[in-house]
């Protein structure tokens, strides 16, 4: 068993709170991603995980063992940096070796594994250069090799791939999820890139000004978002979010949006006592009709700018005052979508949030 | 920019002017030491009589024979290696891992410390308290006294901190989770990665150590243990000021001008040898330690 | 868990760090040994000191000895000379660095540039008596090179070093001969990270040589210009005395005589500890006064402390 349970952890320094009692529990080999806006609290909690930073309160196990007063070298983690702290004056061998020495393994076994490492990693040929000759992958690499070598019960993850270009970035989105997938290590990964977390995760925690938003799988963080802020960070474009008042008619409940356009919901626990309740609904760019729209519920748009991505291309458009983005298929023909006037909302995947605490009506979902 | 055709002709009379003007500069600087050196080898005689000017008249070798034959001369020089390779490693040692305790951001109570570090740059007691102190503490006319005693400078300490600050803190905080203390931290990281910062201070103290004289000239009194540079004063200003003593050295081959001129060449060389090696450091040394704190 | 009190987290912090403290431990307690200590000892300024009391033991007598200090000409002496020195290797010695490092940048063949600036920073490197030892000779009546020169203008040869209106000119040059090349790194240093887009722009609109340098050069290294002369001036009580104790002779001590040359004779020469400690305390609380506002000074102009 070498989970990792956080039990409401507290960062606090003087007086002020940055992590607001967190409860997690990571199982045995399964890959969690903390993701959440710069400032969230996501990189302190790992910090104090890995033992860097002291916890204000309540505990940290890792595997079963309370770990509160180990020391970060005793606690049988192992991090990636943001950076890479790989050791300049020290080869690639040396590097991943760093750790073994110090805790004077012996050299035939040193050797051993470096070379088991770096030949899981592809550094056998670059195993006598200094990382400054290296490129960005590679030091990221090196950096992994470093925390493999080790052997420990958990992997730690700092934003590690920030420092890479969008093209190594996805390649080594990759190489990690081919390497967990070998190791089968327990890991906590730190990102701030929603496309980071939705691929590499087996559950995304969803952190926001020092606490816990949503926890679960990145499918059904991605259906169900527990409230607004889930639901504008999980998805590219943002989900669009429009403000409107509920009323129970005959088909069901109706939400009319501010601008007047009326979009019946799917119906839901607490929905027939719902008459007049400020709301706001959710809708993905994705989920959006551009076809059929000569119905009772179509909602009308000006169209502002128009954004081909090759096979879609986004809409920014209006809808009454608010901007509202439309994300469609087209693979190249965008010359008729500068003359939409009206849209239809995919009503099935409609999402509503209560106006006041932002959290969701569709109490189906939930942590 | 470099190209030359480019500019006009008012530009070129202006970078010719000013080549020249350099080139003034530089040998007036360079002329004394050529000067001495010339003396150095050129025959009392000659020397006394105000006819050396650039090179060597009546060349000869006997300063230097007067001069390297003195045991007194052997034994300041031995001293000076004592004093400069001893003091040197000793303000490393003293230096290196309180700058690295200041630099760390978890150190409790890190500004009084740094305050405290500071403070002897605005302030200090002065030429006579230390001295009394020296002596109270015993290190008057002793080789320890001046290795320990002229160890620490603020200066040192916070050129250095602000080294180690530059250093990324995840440096230190993966070598701790790869199981080193703070010990390992700093000896197998953080002075590998600070080379050249080292250097510089160490260079910095070597010469201010080789070239140390007030301290000496008043803290030791035993002839045995005196630096060269307090040799070096007592010839010249035993020959200079005692013009009988002076006048008894005088003789064909050499002068106390010449005999002067010769131990000071003897005192240069060993700067000049390192010299080179400290020119690729002092001037990143002068941005190091920076107008900042 | 519940909350720590402050003295549990500092006992946890301390067994987590200690070996933090263990490599502070002996800087600290060099400080204390040899720099605060004697700040302590200090107190002999107020006391009729006796070695054989100590400094605790010995009797308070007040300010005495400042009254005593300001009612002696030579002190006053040493006071007056330090300020004329200070002063005059300022007003002469401050522009060399600026003009050396502005020439510097005009030089085009980077191997003469080089080569020069490997001279010119040689003398700081050479030690005082060394230095003395060359100005010395130089010097002498007999043999210098100086007097060789004067000599073939007919002129009397000159004892250079025993004439009181000869020794501020000397001592003053010599500390330009010394330092001048070297303090033009920093100088050097701030022209090197002037963006080269405005060299650029500068010539596109026509400007020559001369121009770029009062135009653009000079206003860019404006503010360290201005930093290294308020250093300058807080540190003005900072004549290398261990120089002039190496040039002068009582023939010069009327214009050569400074205040920490005066202590050192009162002081480690003549005996008198409580006296010239008193002047010592004076010089100290003088220049620390005058590094603060100098501080203060360049905070207000380049928003960095000095320290």
């Amino acid at each position: 068993m070498s989970g990792v349970v956080l039990n409401k952890v507290v960062k606090r320094y003087g007086d002020i709170d940055v992590v607001h009692g967190i409860d997690l529990h990571v199982a045995e080999q399964e890959f969690v991603v903390l993701v959440g806006p710069s400032g969230c609290g996501k990189s302190t909690t790992l910090r104090m995980i890995a033992g860097l930073e002291e916890i204000s309160d309540g505990t940290i196990d890792i595997a079963g063992r309370e770990v509160n007063e180990v020391a970060p070298k005793d606690r049988d983690v192992a991090m990636v940096f943001q950076n890479y702290a790989l050791y300049p004056h020290l080869d690639v061998a040396e590097n991943i070796a760093f750790g073994l020495r110090i805790r004077r393994v012996p050299k035939v076994e040193i050797e051993r594994s470096v070379n088991e490492v770096a030949g899981i990693l592809g550094l056998t040929s670059y195993l006598d250069r200094k990382p400054a000759d290296l490129s960005g992958g590679q030091r990221q690499r090196v950096a992994m090799g470093r925390a493999i070598v080790r052997n420990p019960k958990v992997f730690l993850f700092d934003e590690p791939l920030s420092n890479l270009d969008a093209q190594l970035r996805t390649q080594m989105r990759a190489e990690i999820k081919r390497l967990h997938a070998r190791l089968g290590v327990t890991s906590v990964y730190v990102t701030h890139d929603q496309v980071e977390a939705m691929t590499l995760a087996d559950r995304i925690v969803v952190m926001s000004e020092g606490r816990i938003e949503q926890i679960g799988t990145p499918m059904e963080l991605f259906m169900n978002p527990a409230n607004r802020f889930v639901a504008s960070f999980i998805g590219s474009p943002p989900m669009n979010q429009l403000g409107a008042t509920l009323a129970n008619e005959a088909e069901g409940p109706v939400a009319t949006l501010d601008d007047g356009a009326r979009i019946v919901l799917p119906r839901f626990e607490g929905s027939a006592d719902s008459e007049g309740r400020r709301v706001v609904v959710g809708i993905r760019p994705e989920d959006v009709l551009l076809e059929g729209t000569d119905t009772s519920d179509s909602v009308p748009i000006d169209v502002d700018l128009i954004e081909p991505l090759g096979s879609e291309a986004l809409i920014h458009a209006k809808v009454g005052e608010h901007p509202f983005v439309i994300k469609t298929e087209t693979y190249g023909d965008i010359a008729h979508l500068s003359e939409l006037r009206k849209i239809r909302i995919n009503r099935e995947r409609v999402k509503v949030f209560d106006e006041e605490d932002g959290r969701s009506l569709f109490s189906s979902v939930g942590d | 920019m470099t190209n030359m055709n480019l500019y006009s002709r008012g530009d070129k009379l202006f970078v010719i002017a000013n080549m020249v003007l350099i080139g003034m500069f530089a040998i007036s600087t360079l002329y004394p030491f050529i000067y001495i050196a010339a003396l150095s080898l050129s025959s009392g005689f000659e020397a006394r009589a105000g006819k050396v000017l650039l090179t060597p008249v009546s060349f000869t070798i006997e300063a230097y024979q007067y001069v390297l034959s003195d045991p007194q001369f052997w034994i300041s020089y031995k001293n000076t290696f004592i004093y400069t390779i001893g003091g040197t490693l000793m303000s490393l040692l003293l230096i290196i891992p309180g700058a690295y305790a200041l630099s760390r951001p978890q150190l409790f109570g890190r500004r009084f410390w740094n305050l405290t570090v500071a403070f002897t740059m605005w302030f200090n007691a002065g030429l006579i308290p230390f001295f009394l102190n020296m002596r109270d503490l015993g290190l008057l006319d002793s080789y320890f006294g001046i290795i320990i005693g002229f160890a620490v400078n603020g200066f040192n300490i916070i050129l250095l901190r602000n080294f180690f600050e530059s250093v990324p803190q995840s440096f230190e905080e993966a070598a701790r989770m790869d199981g080193a203390n703070e010990f390992q931290v700093l000896w197998k990281v953080y002075i590998p990665l600070s080379k050249p910062a080292i250097a510089t201070i160490a260079l910095f103290c070597i010469v201010s150590r080789w070239n140390g004289f007030f301290w000496a000239m008043v803290l030791l009194q035993d002839e045995d243990k005196i630096p060269l540079q307090v040799f070096l004063r007592h010839t010249i200003s035993n020959l200079s000021d005692d013009q009988e003593f002076g006048a008894t050295l005088f003789n064909a081959a050499y002068s106390f001008e010449t005999v002067s001129a010769a131990i000071i060449v003897c005192s240069i060389i060993p700067v000049l040898i390192v010299y080179p090696l400290m020119q690729k450091y002092f001037e990143k040394g002068i941005l190091l330690g920076g107008v900042k704190e | 868990m519940s909350s720590l009190t402050r003295t549990q987290r500092i006992w946890k912090h301390l067994r987590r760090e200690w070996q933090l403290y263990v490599m502070l431990l002996p800087t600290i307690v060099w400080l204390v040994v040899f720099l605060y200590k004697p700040m302590y000892g200090l107190q002999v300024a107020f006391k009729d000191y006796s070695i054989f009391r100590g400094v605790a033991a010995s009797p308070w007598i007040g300010f005495e000895h400042f009254e005593t200090l300001f009612g002696n000409d030579q002190f006053i002496r040493a006071l007056r000379n330090t300020v004329i020195i200070s002063f005059y290797s300022l007003l002469i010695g401050f522009p060399v660095p600026i003009l050396l490092a502005l020439m510097f940048n005009e030089v085009l063949n980077q191997t003469f540039k080089k080569s020069a600036q490997t001279i010119v920073y040689l003398p700081h490197f050479i030690s005082s008596v060394i230095i003395a030892g060359i100005v010395i000779t130089a010097f002498s009546p007999s043999a210098g090179v100086v007097n060789t020169v004067i000599g073939w203008f007919g002129l009397e040869p000159i004892y250079f070093l025993t004439k009181p209106e000869w020794f501020r000119p000397i001592f003053i040059g010599t500390g330009i001969w010394q330092e001048a090349g070297f303090q033009s790194i920093v100088y050097l240093a701030a022209i090197a990270g002037v963006s080269p887009t405005l060299y650029e722009s500068a010539v596109i609109d026509g400007a020559s040589r001369w121009q770029m340098m009062w135009k653009v050069t000079i206003p860019s290294i404006m503010t360290t210009i201005i930093i290294m002369l308020i250093i300058r001036i807080g540190n003005v009580l900072e004549v290398s005395f261990e120089m002039i104790i190496l040039l002068y002779q009582p023939a010069t001590y009327e214009t050569a005589d400074v205040v920490n040359t005066f202590i050192y004779r009162q002081g480690i020469q003549a005996g008198q500890y409580d006296f010239a400690a008193a002047a010592g305390l004076f010089n100290a609380v003088v220049a620390f006064v005058l590094v603060m506002t100098a501080n203060s000074l360049s905070k207000r102009y380049s928003r960095t402390s000095l320290w």
